[in-house]
């Protein structure tokens, strides 16, 4: 075992950079497969132990204020029920922010689907004022207990008491209001009810939707979210931020193997001759292979180890999301065991692959012989004669030879090269598509840039002039938002009408048309997958007591709601119902007009009646996956430089050999240098080229999958820009060349005797 | 021995059992050794020749001693000598012409031939070795010998394999 | 104390198959200094490899010290190289990235020797081979001669029984020849057994008995008495005629 040691230390010393890159390139992808494993914990968990705490309730039914909703708690399946409870939708202001809300009146603390309380305190009847807001309304408000909230158009106040968790959905500006509870003498204009069943198999959820819509008749209810709904979107973009560091973290890690796979046998092809010696002094087959194996489980078990150390201690410090949810992460049972598995895992695959390819070097005979000429190599193609008889420089032709002319060995050289390159493709790919949502909206689903409500005070002419008066309006589209029961009648979806007839909405279509007929809409993604449709397909649904059957003509990109909305035009709806009249306006903005800006001079023209929101853009929350990426491309560099390492050093060494002869037919140092480095060049092209022509396509496959499954739906993938790529390439091909030139020019001037000495 | 004997000479006059000595002290233990009176008679047989002039010098309680000197004569004869290349038939061992003929003669085996030779200057290697080590470390003269006799019958053991080999393919 | 009976060994390598060994019968005594002569690609090397383990016979058998190791797993060789035999080789006989110390301590290391007596080991070894001032340095910076005196004490660290060396003045000037022809010896006479292949004369010569290796054959076995069969007094090397 000493012996052993003696080895690999004194074999450290000499490879020290390998070692190095071998440790920092694992120690990055534990990193980032931790922080995986660390999103994916905080995205289920804290809903999973809110809703668990508070006894959440597994259906929220919103229904007319006429409506029965005493009937529900008896309903087959429900355990008990959490209200009814009459709401009030109204606009509060805070701070100078305005927020759309849902008034609750709550008498006493629920028992289902209780607030847990993180600031302040409950409800208390000596004030009459007092309310509690959700946390995800109180962070946008940036409302602290002792606050007061002011109801614009209206002079009443509120004062918060307190501020809790709950289960239900958060709220999310211009789409899902925010919560408050308040007594039920401050819900003055109750405009409905709202109840929460918590049943006794959560399964059964489907069901118990069905059975509360027959019991309360179709047109009475009004709204319903489950809890599948409120999870998955307390989870959403963390869902997506663990999956990319998990999907990257994983490639990452194959590419690392074969990073090392390949470092290790090029590594005893070189030492074929120590190898023998060792074996020839006395080592056994079993401990040469050990020698490699525990070298690089060390290297990388250091690796690992820092990692974990490092998440450990300053994962929490991290800013954004990522920190939260490390630090969310480190106080959840099951942390250690992962923390654990996931480094041990990782060491374990890279001793895996090291395994493999350690175990040829236990097959080396005992015999210390020359070492055999590269097995590869093959005579000069017809393609090579001829271009060396155009005069091309002969270093660059033999170079070129060299690189492709051992068939089976360049080939792994350059697929193993290509690997990480086409990672980093499939993370530029990535970044550009999160760019988009930022620089051209209206390509994924967002052509609109503000959307306007009026809370009644102004007429609909006065509203549409005062926006046709902004010259930064491009096109102002009328719409409206109701929900609708699906056919089966177990949930509802929104069914938006945007746009009329002379003024049809400007969609972002993945496929199919726009919707230009009568009865004609557009789903997104997640609509089709809930209701099993697909384009092309008719539909009926129920809003209120109408049924409404819409032929799905085009499927839209829809980053709201999940995609699980279908949009037709406003005629078509008023076809059904004249009554409908548009609740909000969508704007389009001309180009460089700046939406904070026109959003506050359209607000002041408002004299407060006018509500403006910025139409959230699903990449705001994934501002930390910039962040990721820039960080997963610095791991897949480091793995992409030890292969490149790896390359230059066999390349040399097999060059090694030739130098005389070469010198003997009249090449000079400069142009033996040539060959080695033209020939890394070659491979570093062949590798960038097969790495982005695989790269791309499957960025757009890997994207358009995580979309649709996301539900905003495929199509919204984009390549990075071809300077981009051309930048990758180059920077790659360049790398390679000057990493190959230093060793080369060594090799190349080295004073040999003979050529036996440097075969030894 | 003749020449070898005008070349001592060439530095001055000596008899013979001077001469003597000089060789044995050039030679070191690669001096073959001869008896004293093979040199009397050479150098007996130069004086006729006229290469040599003796003079008689006498000594008291012993016989005269004769003390040699070159003549002109003799100064040509050792010019000429060192101007002329050595040209000698390179194989003069009667081992060759044994094995050539053993076949032929029914009386012995070409193998056993090459087998007992090989032993013979393996052993006469050793010898050899042995000379060197005792030998005195600065008489280069007798160690360059002593290594051109070692280097020739490497030669000759390679040669003998040679033979070997040749002999085996017609088997 | 090693036997061999019936050793085949043929190497199948591209175009015919070359016979290295034919049917080798061979047995060398405790102390004995055995050196195997005779023409290259005769397979001289192949029969010390197979003597050492290095390769396996395609038939035969081989005893070391009574046991009987040709049926012996590679891993079996290996433990046994490290204390019963010590091995020699013409070239690439030192590890390239370890120093001439760990060089010879390696296989002290190997075979469970507490390092401080390993060190003292080492260190006496090279001081015998006059190579003390060395032990940091690398293989690459010294000269042939000093490799092959390295790989000597690396052969020797552990005191085998038996030493092999394979053409180990092969790459070596005469100079470098006569050394290893002195250390030789000098270990010979303390009683150290050897098997020497060699085509060099004057390194056979050393040897109490020279095996004449033929096509994969033994064509002569002689021992070596030196006894000269000229007239005493003469030293056989010159001749004065006149």
């Amino acid at each position: 075992m000493r012996a052993t040691l003696r080895w690999a230390h004194s074999d450290l010393r000499t490879h020290r950079g390998e070692a190095l890159f071998i440790t920092l390139a694992t120690a990055g992808i534990v990193a980032s497969l931790l922080l995986a494993a660390a999103l994916f914990g905080y995205a289920t968990n804290p809903w999973q132990r809110v809703f668990t705490q508070a006894h959440g309730a597994h259906v929220w039914i919103h229904t007319a204020a006429s409506a029965d909703a005493g009937r529900l708690a008896r309903l087959d399946g429900v355990d008990s029920v959490a209200g009814p409870y009459r709401t009030e939708s109204a606009t509060v202001s805070a701070h100078g922010t305005r927020a759309s809300v849902e008034l609750r009146g709550t008498p006493r603390l629920p028992s289902v689907d209780r607030p847990l309380l993180t600031a302040g305190h409950w409800l208390d009847p000596a004030e009459p004022d007092g309310v509690v807001l959700e946390s995800s309304l109180a962070r946008a408000l940036l409302a602290e207990p002792g606050d007061t909230l002011t109801l614009p158009g209206t002079a009443r106040s509120l004062t918060v008491e307190g501020i809790a968790d709950s289960a239900e959905p958060r709220y999310s500006p211009g789409e899902q209001p925010g919560l408050v509870w308040a007594l039920p003498s401050a819900v003055r204009a109750p405009g409905g009810q709202v109840t929460g069943l918590r049943l006794a198999d959560p399964a059964d959820t489907d069901y118990a939707v069905q059975r509360a819509v027959t019991v309360l008749g179709a047109g009475a209810v009004g709204e319903v979210s489950t809890w599948q709904q409120a999870r998955a979107e307390a989870q959403g973009e963390n869902r997506l931020l663990g999956q990319v560091l998990g999907l990257f973290g994983l490639g990452a890690l194959a590419a690392a193997g074969f990073a090392v796979h390949g470092a290790i046998g090029t590594r005893i092809r070189g030492h074929l001759r120590d190898i023998s010696v060792l074996k020839a002094i006395g080592f056994t087959p079993g401990q040469v292979v050990r020698i490699f194996l525990l070298q690089h489980l060390a290297y990388a078990a250091l690796g690992a180890v820092a990692a974990a150390a490092l998440t450990e201690a300053l994962g929490g410090r991290v800013p954004g999301r990522i920190g939260d949810a490390v630090d969310v992460w480190q106080g959840l049972p099951g942390h250690s065991v992962t923390l654990v598995a996931v480094s041990v895992g990782a060491v374990l695959f890279i001793g895996l692959t090291t395994g493999l390819a350690a175990w040829r070097a236990g097959r080396v005979p005992p015999v210390p012989v020359p070492r055999p000429s590269a097995a590869a190599g093959g005579r000069l193609t017809g393609l090579a004669r001829g271009a060396l008889g155009l005069r091309l420089p002969a270093a660059l032709v033999l170079g070129c030879h060299k690189a492709f002319a051992g068939r089976g060995r360049s080939l792994a050289g350059v697929a193993r090269l290509a690997l990480p390159l086409l990672l980093i493709v499939v993370a530029l790919s990535a970044w550009t598509t999160i760019d988009r949502f930022h620089s051209s909206p209206e390509q994924v689903g967002l052509p609109a840039a503000l959307t306007v409500r009026s809370d009644g005070g102004m007429s609909d002419p006065d509203v549409r002039a005062l926006l046709a008066a902004d010259s930064r309006v491009a096109d102002a589209y009328p719409g409206v938002e109701v929900a609708a029961l699906v056919p089966g009648q177990t949930g509802t979806i929104a069914l938006r009408g945007l746009g009329t007839r002379t003024r049809p909405y400007p969609y972002t279509l993945a496929e199919g048309r726009a919707a230009r007929g009568p009865d004609e809409a557009v789903a997104g993604q997640g609509l089709l997958d809930l209701l099993h449709v697909r384009v092309g397909d008719w539909v009926r649904m129920t809003v209120g007591e109408q049924p409404q059957i819409l032929h799905i003509v085009g499927r839209s990109i829809e980053p709201q709601n999940a995609g699980r909305v279908v949009t037709t035009s406003l005629d078509t709806l008023r076809e059904n119902d004249p009554r409908v009249s548009p609740a909000f306006y969508q704007l389009r903005l001309r180009p460089g007009a700046d939406p904070q800006r026109v959003a506050a001079a359209l607000t002041t023209a408002g004299h407060g009646h006018l509500d403006v929101h910025a139409v959230p853009n699903p990449a705001d929350g994934l501002s930390p996956l910039r962040a990721v990426v820039t960080g997963l491309i610095a791991v897949l560099a480091l793995i992409g430089l030890v292969e490149l390492l790896t390359t230059i050093g066999g390349s040399v060494r097999e060059g090694e050999r030739d130098v005389l002869a070469l010198r003997a037919i009249g090449m000079s140092p400069r142009q033996i240098t040539m060959i080695t480095v033209t020939s890394t060049s070659c491979t570093a092209l062949a590798a960038a080229v097969a790495g982005t022509a695989m790269g791309l396509p499957l960025a757009h496959r890997l994207i358009d999958a995580q979309g649709s499954s996301n539900g905003i739906g495929a199509g919204i993938a984009r390549s990075p820009s071809p300077g981009l790529l051309l930048l990758l390439g180059a920077s790659a091909v360049l790398g390679a060349a000057t990493l190959a030139a230093l060793p080369a020019a060594r090799a190349a001037r080295r004073r040999l005797a003979d050529t036996l000495s440097a075969v030894a | 021995m003749r020449l070898p004997l005008l070349a001592l000479l060439a530095r001055g006059p000596a008899h013979g059992y001077e001469l003597k000595q000089d060789l044995e002290l050039l030679l070191g233990s690669a001096y073959p050794q001869p008896n004293v009176g093979q040199i009397y008679v050479t150098l007996g047989r130069l004086e006729k020749s006229g290469l040599i002039e003796g003079e008689d010098v006498e000594q008291s309680s012993r016989p005269n001693k004769k003390v040699y000197h070159l003549t002109d004569a003799g100064r040509e004869a050792l010019h000429a000598w060192f101007e002329e290349t050595e040209d000698e038939p390179r194989v003069r061992d009667e081992f060759f012409m044994k094995l050539a003929l053993a076949p032929q003669t029914g009386l012995a085996e070409q193998i056993a031939l090459i087998n007992k030779q090989r032993r013979q200057y393996l052993n006469t290697m050793r010898n050899l070795s042995k000379l060197a080590a005792a030998e005195n470390r600065d008489n280069r003269i007798a160690h360059l010998l002593i290594e051109g006799a070692m280097l020739h019958l490497q030669a000759d053991l390679d040669w003998l394999e040679r033979c070997q080999e040749e002999l085996e393919e017609l088997e | 104390m090693l036997r061999a009976e019936g050793l085949v060994k043929t190497h199948y390598g591209e175009g015919a198959p070359a016979h290295a060994v034919r049917g080798v019968d061979l047995s060398v005594a405790r102390g004995e200094f055995v050196a195997i002569t005779g023409p290259s690609g005769a397979g001289k090397s192949t029969l010390l490899h197979l003597l050492g383990g290095l390769q396996r016979p395609d038939e035969g058998s081989i005893w070391l010290d009574g046991e009987r190791t040709d049926s012996y797993s590679e891993a079996r060789w290996a433990v046994e190289r490290r204390k019963a035999i010590g091995i020699v080789f013409q070239f690439f006989n030192l590890v390239s990235n370890l120093s001439v110390a760990d060089n010879v301590e390696l296989p002290a290391l190997l075979a469970g020797v507490p390092p401080k007596r390993a060190r003292a080991e080492r260190e006496a070894l090279l001081a015998e081979l006059g190579l003390t001032g060395k032990e940091r340095s690398m293989p690459g910076e010294l000269s042939g001669g000093e490799q092959q005196r390295v790989a000597l004490a690396r052969a020797l660290v552990n005191h085998p029984p038996l030493l092999l060396a394979d053409e180990p003045a092969g790459s070596l000037d005469s100079k470098g020849t006569r050394e290893v022809m002195r250390l030789l010896s000098r270990f010979h006479g303390r009683g150290q057994t050897i098997v020497l292949v060699t085509h060099d004369a004057r390194l056979a010569s050393a040897a109490d008995r020279v095996i004449s290796f033929f096509d994969g054959r033994i064509a002569d076995d002689a021992a070596l008495d030196g006894t000269p069969s000229r007239k005493p007094g003469t030293s056989g090397v010159l001749e004065l005629r006149d």
